[in-house]
């Protein structure tokens, strides 16, 4: 019975088409499972960076169209030894951030926007004191951050930079993204980002739309 | 392994799918008796506590009969106090520590429709039982698929999709991305899509009307299309099957140990009974009712070693079967009918939410069949509704009000009071893909 899927298990190597904003336009965009796995293999150190330890686990919020950026965070998670868990990054799902949160007590949250702010806030709950006893909260929008800080935490930054993502660490005040794995340059004052290790769909100096400057090699301002 | 195309043959796994029923018996049997209940008692806290107060053990539950006889029922209330009782958020069904990173990666969580969602440890089991069904839905190797669903259940659809062969398409279950869910549809050419639900056919059609696409030239490519979250009434799905050209196939959850779907039969939607056990007992007893009739559901899983539910009263009304269906699969079939938890007696007469959904879609207004049955408990003097209307084009909510009494009025033949409010209120209340049928007040 075990072998049911066996007969058809010949995944296409398209693991999947999630979907990123490039030049302002939402672009399907394919990527295959090593793509997948090698964007895991970088984000580790990132998580780590947050204090994700072996045994503890990190609430990933998010939407499924946000796959490419997602799941990679997900994978990344079992490379440190730790699990994961998911909520919808909703007002209606805040609710889930809330009690998952309460229940699982995770070391990280990441993907915190102003949206699920306003979520906790609709069901009576102070988003302070849902996230305020999280080690590590890492918003997804500036609204987000702006809230957060005003509210007396130190939230992280996680910004969707292409297809990859550039994440600040607990003791780094800049968005950190793979050098090794991405080239990241201005232009007009706008992050513009390639591929420089193989991809499935390759990225060819996209348009971010992140306003912002290289500092160093792998280190980002944004404004 | 070479790709299977396929795209001819009806079944994924033709010797299970229509295995001889005393085959699924023998199964049953073996999976249950010799494997499922001493795992669990020895393992779930909250089974071996229930267990144990009833006297009983897997010692002496040898055959089916005795199972029926001496196996005690759990429900969500046993779970719940289980996990005030003991500060344990699963519950006390766990049967494995979700810290064992090297069996788990992940924990997941139930919908909370009900309360607090509960936690679902994740062990990565790759495809799941649903491969047979999105075989049904038409997908084959190679295909486009078009996953519309939410995070928190999981990257088991994603394995499935892809344990088929095909690719995911990743589209979120709300009405902020159906303009890419159209637009995706009609420039990749996904064959099936899982899932749509009431509320994301409204907001479709609301897009359309707001964009006048075409709707059944965007959705040309889909063989098949999963319904779930809740049913939609008969006139929104002959205005998704004829006005869009989707052929919808109803899927269920089934008691929280597996999901069952219709085939392209659509005579009930099927359940692997290699998976599961299901009985359906008189709602307010403990004895078995007849194929076809109208019982609770209890479950029984054959599979899940991580937390299993054993004699679970689901609280779902159902009718069930299994009889062969015209497809040519043994394994049963069940209707969804509604929660025994929604039905309330109005002068002696009962009431489910699904009775009132053709008499509300009626209603041009209300045709979105939004609604909420108001019940303060089970028998109550007056049938309360909460109904939702769309707020443009309305000719006044008192002439609407009576319009809609005397539609309810009509088919279920007790007059009830209506209370009218914008369906973007109701839609408010719920997740994306379905709202709570039944309010307190």
């Amino acid at each position: 019975m075990a072998t049911f899927a066996k007969r058809y298990e010949d995944p296409p190597e398209v693991w999947g088409i999630g979907r990123i904003v490039v030049d302002g336009e939402v672009t399907p965009w394919p990527v295959a499972q090593r793509d997948i796995e090698d964007e895991a293999g970088s984000l580790a150190s990132r998580l780590a960076a947050l204090g994700l330890e072996r045994g503890g686990l990190v609430l990933v919020v998010a939407m499924l169209s946000q796959a490419v950026h997602a799941v990679p965070l997900e994978r990344a998670a079992g490379k440190v030894g730790a699990l994961y868990s998911s909520a919808d990054a909703t007002p209606f799902d805040a609710f889930r951030v809330a009690a998952l949160t309460r229940q699982l007590e995770p070391q990280v949250v990441i993907g915190i926007t102003g949206e699920v702010l306003d979520g906790l806030v609709e069901a009576g709950r102070d988003p302070i004191d849902v996230l305020g006893p999280v080690p590590a909260v890492v918003t997804a929008d500036e609204d987000a951050h702006a809230r957060l800080s005003a509210g007396g935490l130190s939230p992280r930054r996680w910004l969707k930079l292409g297809p990859t993502s550039a994440i600040e660490g607990l003791g780094d005040d800049r968005p950190v993204y793979d050098a090794s794995r991405w080239r990241v340059e201005e232009r007009d004052g706008e992050l513009l980002v390639s591929n420089a290790v193989p991809r499935l769909t390759d990225a060819t100096r996209l348009r971010t739309g992140i306003r912002g400057h290289v500092v160093e090699d792998g280190r980002l301002s944004v404004s | 392994m070479p790709r299977v195309s396929g795209r001819e043959r009806r079944y994924f796994s033709p010797e299970i799918e229509t295995l001889p029923r005393d085959e699924i018996a023998r199964v049953r049997e073996e999976r249950l008796l010799g494997d499922m209940l001493p795992w669990a008692y020895q393992r779930s806290a909250l089974i071996r506590e229930t267990w144990d107060a009833a006297g009983v053990t897997p010692d002496d539950v040898q055959s089916m009969d005795q199972f029926h006889e001496r196996v005690p029922f759990i429900d969500k209330d046993a779970i719940r106090a289980f996990r005030d009782r003991h500060r344990d958020p699963y519950g006390g069904m766990l049967c494995l520590d979700p810290k064992m990173t090297e069996v788990f990666s992940a924990i997941f969580s139930t919908s909370g429709t009900t309360g607090d969602p509960t936690p679902a440890p994740y062990a990565g089991r790759g495809p799941s039982m649903l491969v047979r069904e999105f075989w049904e839905l038409g997908c084959r190797p190679g295909d486009t698929f078009t996953y519309c669903l939410f995070t928190f259940r999981g990257p088991g659809i994603h394995d499935t999709i892809r344990g088929i062969g095909a690719t995911p398409l990743f589209v979120d279950h709300q009405p902020a991305d159906v303009s890419q869910l159209v637009r995706f549809s009609r420039e990749l050419r996904p064959t099936a899509w899982y899932n749509l639900s009431g509320p994301l056919v409204i907001a479709i059609e609301q897009y359309a009307a707001a964009t006048g696409i075409d709707l059944a030239d965007a959705f040309a490519t889909y063989q098949g299309v999963t319904l779930a979250g809740e049913p939609i009434g008969p006139r929104a799905r002959r205005r998704v099957e004829d006005g869009w050209g989707l052929e919808l196939f109803v899927h269920t959850g089934v008691g929280d140990v597996g999901a069952a779907t219709e085939c392209r039969e659509h005579d009930g939607c099927h359940f692997w009974e290699d998976t599961c056990y299901l009985e359906s007992l008189d709602p307010d007893g403990v004895e078995p009712v007849g194929d076809g009739e109208r019982g609770e559901l209890v479950s029984t899983t054959l599979l899940d070693k991580i937390a299993p539910l054993v004699r679970y009263r689901s609280d779902d009304l159902v009718r069930i079967t299994h009889d062969r269906c015209a497809c040519g699969r043994t394994h049963g079939r069940v209707w969804p009918l509604g929660r025994k938890g929604d039905e309330v007696v109005v002068d002696g007469r009962s009431v489910l939410p699904g009775d009132l959904w053709s008499a509300i879609e009626a209603v041009p207004e209300t045709g979105a069949g939004l609604f909420q049955v108001i019940r303060a408990g089970r028998e109550v003097d007056r049938l309360r509704l909460r109904v939702g209307y769309a707020t443009d084009g309305a000719r006044g909510p008192a002439d609407l009000r009576t319009r809609v009494t005397e539609s309810v009025h009509r088919a279920v033949g007790i007059e009830p009071d209506v209370e009218l409010v914008a369906n973007e209120e109701l839609l408010r209340q719920g997740p994306p893909h379905k709202i709570p049928r039944v309010a307190k007040s």
